[in-house]
């Protein structure tokens, strides 16, 4: 955006004289904004209706087979889902860095939070697969009742969700090495930031009803 | 206090209610008390990545109602699931 003057209008003179900076500090979003882009809202909230579906089915399931629910939990690991928990939420808290670097032309830094925020999420489908591994030999398949189906069903449709997350942010990785985003211009990084964090807030849900809730 | 700090105690925030909440689930069967605990903790952690991450007071009305909506309505359903699951059954005993 070139200067502008008190007035709001342009102001040549003022653009001619700014120096040249690497850094600006991080300008705060305007408020009644959409974070990220209108498309990338659609896919959240069709995400969010789909969660919504599958939770309905959850607690359904947990009405007619209350004793079943309420010893569900015992049955998986705990250590497992309070390790998703913390990869997510790490993850989730480096790309909020990630993009407030970005609000603060600090290209190099952003790319160095984005990195962070994948090797983290990376280590969700790693735990899942240490976590699948470690049911099946204790007998939790997809006959083990219908609390572990429930749980199958919900956990693999947030596991895809991560994985497009995990895709989307390989490409805002490379967008950001390329120079593509500034202070002024990160819409795509933002918008994956909002995708990212709606599935942390599905996952924040899921994990109580499944590895806490008796 | 600058966003990036604000954004590193929501991290932290988010870590020991995460570590707390886990706990829970250690005890014995849950009564009321604790499924209502379980949900409050729920929705604080929803409410922090809301607020801090996804920048929902800034966006715009409808987003932030929506989100709100789905927010606040999970946690009370795990508590109305608790306290009225017969009866959600007998609604639903078509279903099943």
């Amino acid at each position: 955006m070139p200067p502008a003057a008190e007035n709001g209008a342009f102001c040549p003179q003022l653009f001619h004289a700014m120096p040249y900076a690497t850094t600006l500090p991080a300008s705060p979003p305007a408020a009644g904004r959409i974070p990220g882009s209108k498309a990338m809202w659609v896919g959240i909230f069709c995400e969010v209706t789909e969660f919504a579906l599958m939770f309905a089915v959850y607690f359904i399931a947990r009405a007619h087979h209350p004793e079943i629910f309420r010893a569900g939990p015992e049955r998986l690991s705990l250590l497992a889902g309070t390790g998703y928990t913390l990869m997510l939420l790490t993850s989730g808290w480096c790309v909020a860095r990630a993009v407030h670097a970005m609000r603060a032309s600090r290209q190099r830094s952003s790319l160095r939070w984005l990195l962070g925020a994948f090797v983290f999420g990376l280590g969700y489908p790693v735990i899942k697969l240490f976590e699948v591994r470690w049911n099946l030999d204790h007998g939790l398949n997809g006959s083990a009742g219908v609390f572990i189906v429930t749980y199958y069903y919900l956990t693999f449709n947030h596991l895809i969700h991560v994985f497009w997350g995990l895709l989307g942010m390989i490409w805002v990785m490379l967008r950001t090495a390329t120079g593509s985003y500034s202070a002024q211009e990160y819409s795509g990084l933002e918008s994956f930031a909002v995708y990212w964090h709606a599935t942390d807030i599905i996952w924040l849900m899921i994990f109580p009803l499944f590895y806490v809730l008796r | 206090m600058s966003e990036t700090r604000k954004l590193d105690l929501a991290w932290i925030a988010l870590v020991l209610l995460s570590v707390g909440g886990a706990a829970l689930g250690g005890g014995p069967d849950a009564d009321m008390g604790v499924t209502v605990l379980i949900a409050l903790v729920m929705g604080i952690k929803v409410r922090i990545v809301c607020d801090h991450y996804l920048e929902l007071p800034t966006a715009t009305r409808r987003i932030r109602q929506a989100m709100y909506a789905f927010c606040y309505g999970m946690p009370i359903l795990v508590i109305l699931t608790t306290a009225f699951g017969n009866t959600l059954a007998q609604m639903t005993g078509a279903l099943i």
